[in-house]
């Protein structure tokens, strides 16, 4: 069983994530244009941009939630570990266990603790309590929170609060070990301190997930993120060193926005 | 892996079969029907002729065979209708009232108990219905009857009224509540008063639900059958006053059909079938006004021909329909620019023409003497509340007196729990059969509907074609009368498959009756689960069955749980399809392939037989408390929110 699971893993070490030549269409509206891309293994990546700018569609690609939006049609090609996820051979299970993801608003199901993160695990046929035991604690170690939650892992998921249920769903798309995590806008429901928590926990998640993140925080991008691209109107006008995007870009509508002059 | 993956794309692939097969059976189920009612009933329209079994004045079945025999059903026909437009009148009336006291005029203490009220006497059997009619209604009009006779128009149309008042009522309800408030706040902005904004722009603009209200009401009354037989006299002969016996198509039906053979039979069957077509066409018109309703709220072009309307009447009190469109004209209709200039042109023109009219009066004379009117018709809906109080408390009142005066006389534990047989009556056969007849019903249409319920939500488009012709069909199958149902039911389970009169035919009939129920509220609860939670377990990789099963169904328990005790709600009021599929016996059923009697079948069978009045009012009082337990059952499960509503 072990060793099965390591051959559904992809191969991230030559190049994580490659997006070559996308563009992105929802019924006549083209919302992205021409897109390319490559992220490396370890590194957390923002996009930034304002609103409608096609970051969180993009983001979305990379685990294909977008089949499920009607109307919906891609044209270029999405690469992870050098396999094209689009072919139409490709399953579409083993993508989205090794790209986890997680929601702007966070979406508990309405389960105990324990059960929310064992959904997954339990899909993926692991059966008995002690293997089950193991992976819930790993992942809310993982999520920084077995110490919050070990006595209450009885408890409905949905009496947690938000940031709680947030990370809860962090733990959860950890329980089948990702390679790469998708995050979308975690943490605009949140309140200050729970979006301290997270950004903490994204820069320790780092040394085993690869990161890709949505925001609309520049700060938050400035703060945990290794690169940087930003958006606008479907297009990606500048994608670099996040040091370099923050303190020198070479484009001046990311200048423009990143002081604040428009977005 | 690949072997793993095909065998999961093959199991969502079969899943998504069963899914639309379910979702089929509403559209089968109906067709069936129509063609086996159809098939049943044909040798009697071609031996008899169509046109003189529509508009042959004589009915008189003889023996078989014998030249004597006469079936034209036109006496029938002209019975129920005029039945049907007396029940209109008087529950129509008083039912769009209510519903307009509910939503704009109740106080909110009362607004609780006053729907439970109502949904609690849509739940009251007919049954019930017809012996109060048969023992209360029937001796005061026969006091006031110049022949003495209390039974006949008069008496059903005054039953039917209060039978088809909450389904009126709560389908208004529904129709005034979908209106959107913007107009309301629109219309007190521009400073009309409370009583006509509700009366002016919310009653107007709810009129497609009112038409759907109105029309369910009268499909309701055309089916009614055995609250009918017990107050309509049942003489076969085209109703001569309000006080002559007459006889209804579904009275017709379930008089003559425990009997009845060969072309005699036959001729019921065809009755029914043209029941049936009437329902149909009936249906047909009411999708018409719903769906055109429906575009009238996006419409901004209807609204602008209402506003030609108010020109047109504008003849008659310019001045305020001058007043009226200046004050209109930002805030009600501003959405569209091209409405707002015809707004103008449209205000121009009246100005104009009645310039001197509205200069000299100033327009506030019709103004103020019109709220009057107003006011008056919101009192008219208070009094239709107090006499639909009164009515309930009247009916309630008198069966629980009877009742319990009946069960002193005949021992409460006796008739409850005694062992039936020789002479000795009891209740013991009504709760296993009535509990075996839900068993068999729920078991074959909870999953049907379920699956049904999971394929239209989860699996087609919104906007998808087959999803809209299974909702047609489902709403067709939910209007269909239950003496409908009953014939269905005798054709093809009790002799096609030979089931004969059994639990298992009747409750294989009441499968279907209840599959739209099912449908409906799991459909509903379905789509009141957020897809946040689908959206994060497709995203942990689980495919749609396992995101179904796991995720989506626990989350709508609730819902299955309404639609089941909704179900068990209908079956336990239900008596015309059960007299004709389960049969009427009095004793305890063996197995669910003998015969046996409902507790409402069984009332029916006390009241018809004349020996048992006892019985039949301890019966009632049972009917009726099992019903107000369902109530509070579905009041306690159904969300928060709706409650409010």
């Amino acid at each position: 069983m072990k060793k099965k699971k390591e051959v559904e893993k992809f191969d991230l070490s030559q190049e994580a994530i490659k997006i070559n030549n996308v563009n992105l269409y929802y019924g006549a509206f083209k919302a992205l244009n021409n897109i390319n891309m490559k992220i490396s293994q370890g590194e957390i990546t923002a996009f930034i941009g304002p609103s409608g700018c096609g970051k969180s569609t993009l983001l979305k690609c990379l685990n294909r939630m977008n089949d499920l939006v009607d109307g919906c049609k891609i044209e270029g090609k999405f690469e992870i570990g050098g396999q094209d996820i689009y072919a139409p051979k490709f399953s579409l299970q083993m993508l989205r266990k090794n790209v986890g993801m997680v929601f702007q608003k966070p979406n508990p199901f309405p389960m105990s603790v324990y059960d929310n993160i064992a959904y997954a695990p339990r899909l993926y046929g692991i059966r008995d309590k002690t293997s089950l035991d193991e992976i819930v604690e790993k992942s809310l170690t993982g999520a920084a929170m077995w110490e919050e939650l070990k006595d209450c892992l009885n408890k409905s998921a949905l009496a947690l609060s938000g940031g709680q249920q947030q990370r809860l769903c962090i733990a959860r798309a950890l329980s089948v070990e990702p390679q790469i995590l998708l995050m979308d806008e975690p943490t605009s429901a949140l309140d200050p301190i729970s979006t301290a928590k997270i950004e903490e926990l994204c820069s320790q998640l780092k040394q085993n997930v690869t990161i890709v993140m949505v925001t609309h925080n520049m700060q938050q991008a400035a703060r945990i993120s290794d690169k940087t691209g930003f958006f606008l109107l479907g297009e990606l006008i500048e994608f670099d060193d996040t040091e370099k995007i923050f303190s020198a870009p070479s484009k001046e509508q990311t200048e423009r926005y990143i002081t604040g002059r428009f977005g | 892996m690949d072997k793993k993956r095909n065998l999961s794309i093959t199991k969502e692939g079969v899943a998504k079969t069963i899914f639309a097969l379910a979702a089929l059976f509403a559209i089968v189920s109906v067709i069936s029907i129509i063609g086996y009612l159809l098939y049943a009933g044909l040798p009697a329209m071609r031996e008899i002729g169509i046109f003189k079994f529509l508009f042959g004045k004589v009915w008189s079945p003889g023996y078989e065979g014998a030249a004597s025999e006469k079936f034209g059903i036109l006496p029938m026909i002209v019975g129920s209708t005029i039945a049907t437009g007396g029940a209109l009148l008087i529950g129509g009336s008083l039912g769009i009232t209510i519903a307009i006291f509910l939503v704009y005029f109740c106080p909110k203490g009362l607004k609780m108990p006053l729907t439970q009220l109502i949904s609690l006497l849509a739940g009251i059997p007919s049954v019930v219905y017809g012996y109060f009619g048969l023992k209360q209604i029937v001796p005061l009009l026969a006091k006031i009857s110049p022949n003495g006779n209390g039974t006949g128009i008069l008496a059903v149309s005054l039953v039917l009224g209060i039978m088809i008042l909450p389904t009126v009522t709560s389908l208004a309800k529904d129709g005034l509540s979908s209106v959107p408030s913007k107009y309301f706040e629109g219309s007190l902005a521009l400073g009309m008063t409370k009583e006509q904004t509700v009366f002016k722009v919310m009653v107007p603009g709810a009129s497609s639900g009112i038409m759907t209200a109105l029309g369910l009401g009268i499909g309701r009354a055309v089916g009614e059958t055995m609250a009918v037989i017990m107050v309509a006299g049942n003489s076969v002969q085209f109703p001569k006053g309000l006080f002559e016996g007459f006889m209804t198509l579904t009275g017709n039906i379930v008089m003559d059909m425990s009997y009845a053979s060969g072309i005699h039979r036959s001729a019921l069957v065809a009755t029914g079938f043209v029941l049936l077509i009437f329902i149909l066409i009936l249906n047909g018109i009411l999708y018409y006004v719903k769906s055109a309703g429906k575009t009238w709220e996006k419409d901004e072009r209807r609204k602008l021909r209402q506003l030609k309307k108010a020109e047109r009447r504008a003849q008659k009190t310019p001045c305020k329909v001058v007043m009226f469109f200046d004050r209109l004209n930002d805030k009600f209709i501003a959405s569209n620019e091209k409405v707002k200039s015809k707004l103008k042109a449209c205000r121009d023109r009246v100005a104009a023409k009645f310039g001197k009219v509205f200069n000299k009066d100033g327009g506030n004379r019709t103004y103020i003497a019109k709220n009057g009117l107003y006011k008056t018709l919101k009192y008219i809906c208070c009094g239709s509340v107090i006499i639909m109080l009164a009515v309930v408390a009247y009916l309630l009142i008198f069966i629980f007196v009877k009742g319990i005066v009946a069960f002193r006389k005949i021992g409460v534990i006796n008739f409850l729990f005694g062992k039936a047989g020789s002479g000795k009556i009891s209740l013991a056969p009504a709760f296993v059969s009535t509990g075996a007849l839900i068993l068999i019903a729920l078991a074959i249409a909870l999953p049907i509907g379920i699956c049904a319920a999971i394929y239209l939500v989860e699996y087609a488009g919104k906007s998808n074609k087959f999803v809209k012709i299974i909702r047609l069909f489902t709403d067709t199958l939910s209007g269909i009368p239950s003496i409908v149902f009953g014939l269905f039911g005798v054709i093809v389970f009790n002799d096609a498959l030979g089931l004969g009169y059994s639990l298992m035919s009747g409750g294989l009939t009441l499968s279907i009756m209840i599959l739209p129920t099912v449908i409906r509220s799991v459909e509903e609860s379905l789509m009141a689960v957020p897809l946040a939670y689908r959206e994060a377990s497709y995203a942990l990789g689980a495919g749609k069955v396992h995101t179904v099963f796991r995720i989506v169904l626990p989350s709508a328990m609730k819902g299955i749980l309404t639609a089941t005790i909704l179900s068990i709600g209908r079956i336990v009021s239900e008596s015309a399809a059960l007299l004709l599929t389960a049969g009427s016996v009095r004793n305890m059923p063996k197995d669910i392939m003998s015969p046996g009697s409902s507790f409402a079948v069984m009332m029916y069978m006390f009241v018809s037989e004349g020996l048992y009045m006892n019985e039949a009012y301890a019966t009632a009082v049972v009917l009726i408390i099992l019903v107000t337990v369902i109530n509070m059952l579905v009041f306690a499960f159904t969300p928060k929110k709706e409650k409010i509503k």
